[in-house]
């Protein structure tokens, strides 16, 4: 596996500079498994990996696993191979990075910045934070509140979604700053939402009691790697799709526990 | 004159569930408006495709037209915001996914295992199978209809975040 901090050495090397094979292939494999990890799907993971190896004349083959990604360039018509296994990175999607990574890419390939400034930016990219943590909560559970009304759920539902969502999210925050395991993060994160939604039909508030249980863990549904599994499977990336796939239904199987849980405890009848 | 109060409304409630859920993405702050305005108008295809009198269209096809609109829409609005089309699926398609068939078919499960006789068990795995079927058959025209225009408008697609527009190298 390469450690990929061949770049951290860029100011030596010069604007106009063709990088060496390695220097290449371990950029491109911190590169992959950054962008993929990002939320990127595999046509676009390829397409860019390959525009940025053109620009320099080397070509780039690409096996994209569920946790690694095998990345060979060559150059010369293949008479020089340079073998990379890069690690896909346990983090969480962020289409931020995702896209000035697809920038930069272009900028390599209309050559508005060199191997050496590419480095750079790329350190620049992978740097950059995140949005608030306050105000995504605020936004999410202002999202899943908007929800249960889309779904018909009267304004005593908004509320008690509203809050639910904001103790569960708040709870899942803390979680992943103390990298608990993601699944269990879910179950605990599902049980404490719907506990708390469970107080709407519990205390006779409103009048759609099951839409404020339905809707309170909407907010942990993995859309971004259903998606992305169908996507992977439209360009026939059929081991990465079935990776992606397994990972959001078993994410889905915890979100579905952590209700059960919730919903047995506070003796909700689902019908 | 309820049907136009309720499709603003639904317009309304779809855009501010985008944007809350795209947060969670981290998305470029350019993004957030995108994907109200794209969510706004798939939901309400939908709606209007459901619920205008004389149309009534089933769940499954409307979701597809709607996902379609939505995808469609992703890609051409891609380089405006100079973000990959991905982002603003998403968020966008959130609003329509079936999350109460998934409650009640997932309630209709457990039922199912706690049914005493074979009446209640049937009628519990009606519900599970029925409410089950059609989340599923949502979430593929979901699936099919944002992802399809990806793949039909490649070249829009992947040249979305490049800064000046060239020609083709």
């Amino acid at each position: 596996m390469t450690s990929a901090t061949i770049c951290n050495d860029a100011p030596s090397i010069t604007p106009g500079h063709t990088p060496a094979l390695e220097e290449m292939g371990a950029f491109l494999a911190e590169y992959s498994s950054w962008i993929f990890s990002s939320g990127s799907t595999c046509i676009r993971l390829e397409k860019n990996v390959r525009r940025i190896a053109a620009v320099f004349g080397m070509s780039v083959e690409l096996s994209i696993f569920p946790r690694h990604i095998h990345l060979t360039v060559s150059s010369d018509g293949g008479r020089h191979v340079f073998t990379s296994i890069a690690a896909i990175l346990d983090r969480p999607v962020s289409f931020a990075i995702n896209a000035s990574l697809s920038r930069l890419s272009w900028d390599v390939a209309d050559h508005k910045v060199g191997f050496s400034q590419a480095c750079a930016e790329f350190r620049r990219i992978i740097a950059t934070s995140g949005t608030d943590k306050w105000v995504v909560l605020l936004l999410v559970s202002l999202a899943n509140a908007s929800f249960c009304r889309l779904f018909g759920g009267d304004s005593v539902a908004m509320a008690v979604v509203f809050l639910s969502t904001m103790a569960g999210y708040l709870v899942k925050q803390m979680l992943s700053e103390h990298h608990v395991d993601f699944r269990l993060t879910v179950v605990i994160c599902s049980f404490i939402s719907s506990v708390l939604a469970a107080a709407d039909g519990l205390f006779g508030l409103g009048s759609t009691p099951a839409l404020s249980i339905g809707t309170s863990v909407l907010y942990l549904v993995p859309g971004i790697p259903y998606l992305n599994s169908f996507c992977d499977m439209l360009d026939r990336h059929y081991i990465c799709a079935f990776g992606r796939l397994m990972n959001a239904l078993v994410i889905t199987a915890c979100l579905s526990v952590g209700l059960c849980f919730g919903m047995l405890m506070m003796d909700v009848g689902m019908f | 004159m309820e049907l136009i109060a309720d499709f603003l409304q639904d317009a309304s409630f779809s855009a501010i569930a985008a944007i809350g859920f795209s947060a969670i993405s981290n998305p470029p702050r350019q993004a957030y408006l995108y994907c109200a305005i794209i969510a706004a108008a798939g939901h309400s295809c939908r709606f209007l495709l459901m619920d205008i009198p004389g149309l009534g269209m089933h769940i499954v096809p409307a979701t597809l037209l709607a996902s379609l609109l939505i995808g469609v829409l992703a890609v051409l609005l891609s380089p405006r915001g100079r973000v990959p089309a991905e982002t603003f699926l998403f968020p966008s398609l959130l609003p329509m996914i079936p999350g109460i068939y998934a409650y009640k078919a997932f309630g209709g499960l457990v039922m199912c295992l706690y049914s005493r006789g074979e009446d209640a068990f049937n009628h519990y795995f009606y519900l599970f199978s029925y409410n089950g079927l059609t989340c599923f058959f949502i979430l593929l025209a979901m699936a099919v209809g944002a992802t399809a225009p990806i793949f039909f408008m490649k070249k829009i697609s992947f040249q979305a975040t490049r800064r000046e527009p060239s020609p083709e190298r």
